[in-house]
């Protein structure tokens, strides 16, 4: 984890999600058209996984950025939302069966590690519509509002 | 450090329906659903996982050099298991015999995946039930709370050696989560010397860790009266069934490459089988509940749930692995596994171990395992060897099998001439232990849960009879809402939900 690599380059944009679970795949998606764009000093990962992995891409960045998809009650698929780490501190736990999320692993790197983790991390949160079917294409508004998000992206990125 | 909470005080519930849904991935779940009846005992329980729909449906038609990508985004928790059965499957289906270097270099991978995923399921997700008790209070019973009571420098020495799997898993299969080097008869990428000499120096520190972790179970649970007397409640912990797991010529474990053999109750052997007879030995039962098969023994039958010698359900995983073999081709696993052979036979077992709980046992026993041989092979200097690619043939049918840390993985498809899948299917190891992960959650709730007492704790230990299998049953990437880690839904006779209880 300590990848000595990492510390010249601050700032990443990480795409987490599923790139054939429909919607689900939006924030790979979103992270494979900011690659395109080849930003001077900015680092562009996808994560198919959650968890401890996560913990691993993250470390050693002053600036995060996480995308990934959500489904809230009510949400129109296409919206998207930044939060951070604070709106999830009730899912900050562990005991679960099958791994830790996300909100948990970073809680853990704050424990272990906390000189190293970011500064800054935000995630933004693309509401969806189809996660449950096998599918390499989004749903329609999902797909649609993906220039939205990387433009949003590039924004935040410059601001810091 | 306060030691651990085994037991705490159940209350009356009025309920005849208790649901334990423990909500971890957004794609799919599974819950266990516990029925009680007039008196308050459990008639039956079950765990029903709902899967991820379509999946073979997707790879139909599409070109069989794409399964290795495409199957191990069905899961984000073992995708390299996936994609290493995945690429003997294409080795079957073309006809291709891997290069020495490549078979090495695929192995290598593997031991990464199972450091990673081993210490991953001890420390992350075992530990708490270990360290703080099954029923310390649940917004303490997590990694965090872990952390808490044995220190910040072994938490750290978690990640780093977890990663260290990770980052082996990188350099050989070009990417840490979802690999992508996978090809018929070989590999596509190369490994430098510096590379390997850097994976060296990692090995060495995971067989250190692998020492300390045994150490530590010894401790924490060998060394716990009240453990070892929830570990050998043969009333909630135990079941006699088949075992399953792949061996190398020699009988010794092997997770890569083997035969697959399966034992008896008493440690007979009773199957040994090449991947392309695995239709002769195993078949799948349809329940109506769930929406997961239920493979059994075709020779011996199906018959029900229950287990013992006249039902064919079996287990893989760790605990099937180290019933099935003859013991570790390295120095220190084969020690803890003379010791784990020598320890039970003094509680009276002479055959398998059939105590459920021993899958941890197996688990680190596996662990150390992987990072000696890891540092076997990346020892060996001709691993950089160029000769990473053998010759293959015309696609037609074929089998590969390998251990997915949590137990026996079979994939199997067909090509046409162009190389277009036209059929696939798929045993995973959660599907393989399902029936018997079921029987335990049944056995486990029936010995527990009693005259209508409930509580959290309790609840927590009928879970602990399925989590120690390290289950993954949807094939789910990620979690973003992180939903609850156990939530019981008390429901009214006709099955309206009463009220909802939340441990976190």
């Amino acid at each position: 984890m300590a990848d000595a690599l990492r510390s010249s380059v601050k700032r990443l944009v990480l795409g987490v999600g599923n790139p054939i679970g429909t919607d689900d795949g939006v924030g790979i998606h979103v992270a494979r058209e900011l690659k395109k764009l080849d930003l001077p000093g900015v680092e562009v990962e996808e994560l198919p996984a959650s968890g401890l992995e996560l913990l691993d891409m993250v470390v050693g960045y002053d600036k995060v950025i996480i995308v990934d998809a959500i489904k809230t009650r009510g949400g129109n698929p296409g919206d998207f939302y930044t939060l951070t780490e604070d709106d999830f501190v009730r899912s900050v736990h562990g005991a679960s069966p099958h791994g830790i999320n996300i909100p948990t692993a970073l809680a853990m790197g704050r424990r272990i590690v906390p000189e190293q983790m970011p500064r800054e991390l935000i995630f933004v949160a693309v509401e969806v519509e189809d996660i449950e079917n096998v599918s390499d294409k989004m749903t329609p508004k999902v797909a649609k509002a993906v220039p939205r998000i990387v433009e949003f992206v590039e924004e935040r990125l410059k601001s810091s | 450090m306060a030691g651990p909470i085994i037991n705490d005080t159940p209350t009356k519930t009025k309920e005849r329906q208790i649901t334990i849904d423990p909500i971890t991935r957004l794609e799919g779940h599974g819950k266990i659903e516990i029925f009680l009846n007039d008196q308050g005992n459990v008639e039956n329980a079950y765990l029903q996982v709902p899967e991820l729909r379509g999946f073979e449906r997707f790879c139909i038609g599409r070109h069989v050099m794409e399964l290795p990508v495409l199957t191990n985004r069905l899961c984000g928790v073992c995708p390299a298991a996936h994609h290493i059965a995945s690429t003997k499957t294409l080795d079957a289906v073309f006809s291709a015999k891997p290069t020495e270097t490549a078979k090495k270099i695929r192995e290598l991978f593997y031991m990464g995946q199972f450091t990673h995923s081993h210490i991953a399921h001890f420390y992350a997700l075992a530990a708490p039930d270990f360290v703080l008790g099954p029923s310390a209070p649940a917004n303490k019973r997590n990694v965090l709370g872990v952390v808490d009571a044995v220190g910040v420098p072994i938490g750290a020495e978690v990640i780093k050696h977890r990663s260290y799997g990770q980052k082996v898993q990188e350099i050989t299969g070009g990417r840490a989560t979802h690999p992508v080097f996978g090809l018929p008869g070989g590999v596509s990428k190369q490994i430098s010397e510096e590379e390997r000499a850097q994976m060296e120096e990692m090995a060495k520190s995971c067989i250190k860790f692998g020492e300390f972790t045994i150490k530590l179970f010894h401790d924490l649970v060998l060394g716990n009266k009240d453990y070892m007397g929830l570990v050998l409640n043969k009333d909630a912990y135990y079941l006699e069934t088949y075992y399953m797991g792949m061996v190398d010529k020699n009988g010794k474990s092997n997770f890569y490459d083997g035969d697959i053999r399966v034992v008896d109750q008493d440690g007979k052997e009773v199957e040994k089988f090449r991947p392309e007879q695995y239709l002769d030995v195993i078949a799948e039962h349809v329940e109506p509940w769930t929406f997961m098969k239920m493979p059994y023994l075709k020779k011996v039958g199906w018959k029900g749930l229950e287990t013992g010698r006249g039902n064919g359900i079996y287990r893989v995983g760790p605990l099937g692995r180290i019933n099935v073999c003859n013991g570790y081709t390295t120095p220190l696993a084969q020690k803890e596994y003379e010791f784990f052979k020598k320890t039970i036979k003094d509680l009276g077992v002479t055959g398998p171990m059939h105590f459920t709980l021993a899958f941890h046992w197996a688990r680190v026993i596996e662990l150390q395992y992987a990072a000696e041989r890891m540092l076997e092979l990346v020892g060996d200097k001709t691993i950089t060897s160029d000769d990473i690619r053998g010759p293959f043939g015309q696609p037609k049918e074929g089998v590969g099998i390998c251990e997915a840390p949590r137990g026996t993985l079979i994939h199997h498809y067909a090509s046409d001439k162009d190389g277009l899948c036209t059929k696939i299917n798929m045993i995973v190891a959660s599907t393989n232990n399902y029936a018997a992960s079921n029987a335990s959650v049944r056995q486990a709730a029936k010995a527990l849960i009693k005259d209508w007492m409930v509580s959290p704790g309790l609840l927590n230990k009928v879970e602990m009879a399925f989590r120690c299998y390290d289950p993954c049953h949807s094939c789910g990437t990620h979690s973003l809402n992180g939903g609850p880690a156990l939530e019981v839904t008390i429901r009214r006779k006709d099955g309206s939900v009463l009220k909802t209880e939340r441990n976190f």
